[in-house]
């Protein structure tokens, strides 16, 4: 079942790539990932065992995988009706290829229960995702690619030099072999590893994982590649693979913890996870004021929040890495569905090409389409993190966790997530409700921005609400993490 | 044992030597010898590691190396460059002497971090660290400190021929085949993937100074 779910999409992509018209394509697109998700459930009751196992973090962020690659597929149907003359079928072809051979590396990075094959995983992502950017060819999406692939390739040669020294660190716990690149493994026996040598392959993964995670200081290509790249793919599609990153990332601080309470050498991971936490929060709330291009603003609200998680991990904790792990969830589903409705606004006034995103061109959308932009208001409120945004539960969760333990970081996290609201809330009212440009036209909504609106749905229940099977897992995971 | 550990630190060094001396190297032609040369010492250290840890994997990551970094990406590079006719010097982004006392300064943290966290460890992986992540900080040295694609991606395969060093010295490791699979698909992609051939369409030019399209519309 796991494996089905993993090995389905990369197999399909090269199938994809054959296939006689974009249209074609673009459906096959939708009823993989529509397979994909029905797997991605169906593994809840089979979570497999071995190399490629689902442990409790593997299956929720593997749902909200296969929902999100599900919805991106329908939108980047509609995507592609618009879309469709600007690109030749060539390039079609690659991009459904990719959109299948990302949702399948990322499932992978998920479900892997191997330092190895994560790494794998997230380089294949790469490869497949800077294809991906590279698509339109325009000089600038030329420029973002090249920026992805050198950022991306340095983090994937630092982040396999790490792993390769986590394997040495394990050595004298675990002996050599494939026991010694298990997770499981590895976290059981984490008192008895090499402290120092943990701690240095702990700083190489950090800045390895960290270049995907888009952390302040390696997040250079995040921004380009969001605003430069073919909507749905780079941009509602690679949130999930943040969240890949991030995970190996927690996984990882959890050995080096494990370790240091253990009686072991290691260092503390905290303050590593706060500096960088930190720094990204406050790159992002600098930034934020200065973009004029949409896509852009998002992609420094992703760093903002990808600063967030790695501030909570930070701070440790069962309960704040309860509210890192509900955050992230959250914030994929509100910032897909927040891509999403961005694409059909672009389309709303004309065209979805890269370029066409900026601020000025986009405002006063309810004079388009009321109901689009009413559900672009909604995702930006939501991105906000204000109430009742699911994202106030989880940054609540780790504001009070950050008052009791670490005090005088709760300070600079206030201040930080305060000037990024304010930042977002200023562009909301002009793009909602601002004049719109001369010669507006009203256009009718299409369907899928109704699955927009059930992503916003579900981050309002799932955060309010919090179904005892969510909380249940989570915060297993989060007891197993701390 | 003895002539185990020599040897291996023997050839480690001269891959550090090259991977040091493509630092000062401004042609493409000189920089593609100097790394055909760096990948054959890193052939011939898998198969000797191979032969020391009795090891069939290596074998086969050493013959990997050897047909396609050593031999196959060396003619391709080569051809790209006569296509493009990129004989002269490339640009840097730092005076030669700058960016060698930095490489220089980059040896010396990879063994002042590495040799005093790995006192358990055996010490023939020791030093094989320490030499490997100092290839690895030098070819993201020259990525950096170089203006032309072709240039970068020279780097790359450099840091990617330090990588393959530090796997090979870890004892029994698994997957070792494996991951130097997985990186020579990155630098096939890289070499002969669209950027070049597409940068080039769009700027005449692979030196990269072109690319500042972002900058100037204003982010």
């Amino acid at each position: 079942m796991i494996l089905t779910a993993i090995i389905l999409p990369l197999l399909a992509a090269p199938f994809l790539g054959l296939l006689g018209s974009p249209r074609q394509g673009a459906i096959a697109n939708v009823v993989l990932s529509g397979i994909v998700f029905v797997l991605t459930i169906a593994v809840f009751w089979a979570p497999g065992s071995g190399l490629v196992h689902a442990d409790n973090l593997g299956l929720i962020f593997g749902g909200v995988t296969g929902f999100t690659g599900l919805t991106t597929a329908v939108a980047s149907f509609f995507y592609l009706r618009e879309a469709e003359p600007r690109l030749s079928l060539r390039r079609w072809r690659v991009y459904h290829a990719m959109c299948q051979v990302v949702l399948g590396s990322t499932l992978l990075g998920l479900y892997a229960d191997n330092i190895g094959l994560l790494w794998a995983a997230v380089e294949g992502a790469t490869i497949a995702a800077t294809l991906g950017v590279s698509m339109p060819r325009t000089p600038s999406a030329l420029e973002a690619a090249w920026k992805y692939f050198i950022l991306g390739g340095v983090g994937i040669g630092l982040a396999l030099f790490g792993t390769m020294l986590v394997y040495l660190a394990a050595q004298p716990a675990l002996g050599p072999g494939f026991s010694a690149m298990s997770f499981t493994a590895l976290s059981a026996h984490a008192a008895g590893m090499d402290g120092s040598l943990l701690t240095l392959a702990f700083v190489l993964i950090l800045f390895g994982y960290g270049t995907k995670a888009a952390l302040v200081p390696l997040h250079g290509w995040l921004p380009d590649a969001y605003a430069e790249g073919p909507a749905p793919l780079t941009t509602s599609l690679s949130g999930p693979l943040i969240n890949v990153a991030l995970i190996a990332i927690l996984r990882f601080r959890h050995m080096l913890e494990a370790n240091f309470t253990g009686g072991g050498t290691a260092l503390p991971p905290g303050p590593f996870l706060l500096t960088l936490g930190l720094a990204s929060l406050f790159l992002a709330a600098f930034s934020f004021s200065r973009r004029r291009d949409a896509r852009r603003f998002f992609g420094f609200s992703s760093i903002e929040h990808s600063g967030i998680a790695a501030f909570a991990f930070g701070i440790g904790g069962a309960a704040a890495v309860f509210g890192g792990l509900l955050h992230m969830l959250l914030h994929t589903l509100i910032k897909s569905a927040l891509l999403q409705v961005l694409i059909r606004a672009a389309a709303l006034r004309g065209s979805t090409a890269p370029g066409h995103y900026g601020f000025s061109h986009l405002r006063g959308l309810i004079h388009s389409n009321k109901y689009t932009a009413l559900v672009l208001g909604a995702a930006m409120f939501g991105l906000s993190g204000l109430p009742p945004s699911g994202l106030f539960v989880s940054e609540f969760i780790i504001i009070s966790q950050t008052i009791q333990r670490s005090p005088w970081a709760s300070l600079p996290l206030g201040l930080g997530l305060l000037l990024c609201a304010v930042a977002i809330l200023r562009n909301l009212g002009p793009l909602v409700f601002g004049h719109a440009p001369p010669r507006t036209k009203p256009a009718k909504a299409t369907p899928e921005t109704h699955l927009v609106t059930l992503h916003l749905a579900l981050a309002v229940v799932l955060a309010f609400a919090m179904p005892p099977l969510l909380v249940g897992l989570l915060s297993q995971v989060a007891e197993a993490l701390k | 044992m003895s002539l185990t550990f020599s040897l291996a630190h023997l050839m480690g060094g001269i891959i550090l030597v090259f991977g040091f001396s493509l630092l000062s190297q401004r042609r493409l032609a000189a920089m593609i010898t100097i790394y055909q040369i760096q990948a054959f010492v890193l052939s011939a250290a898998a198969f000797w590691q191979g032969y020391a840890q009795h090891e069939v994997n290596l074998y086969l990551t050493g013959l990997i190396t050897l047909l396609i970094k050593a031999i196959a990406l060396p003619i391709g590079l080569r051809m790209i460059v006569a296509k493009f006719n990129m004989i002269r010097a490339v640009g840097t982004a730092m005076p030669v002497l700058l960016s060698t006392i930095i490489g220089v300064g980059l040896i010396g943290v990879a063994v002042l971090v590495v040799l005093p966290s790995t006192l358990s460890a055996v010490s023939l992986t020791r030093e094989d660290l320490a030499i490997a992540l100092s290839v690895v900080l030098l070819g993201l040295l020259v990525m950096t400190t170089r203006r032309n694609a072709l240039a970068q991606i020279i780097g790359f395969l450099s840091t990617e021929n330090g990588l393959v060093l530090a796997a090979i010295g870890m004892p029994g490791m698994p997957f070792v085949a494996e991951f130097s699979v997985a990186l020579l698909v990155l630098l096939a992609f890289l070499v002969v993937g669209v950027f070049l051939f597409r940068i080039r369409e769009h700027f005449d030019t692979l030196d990269l100074t072109g690319l500042e399209e972002i900058e100037r519309r204003g982010r």
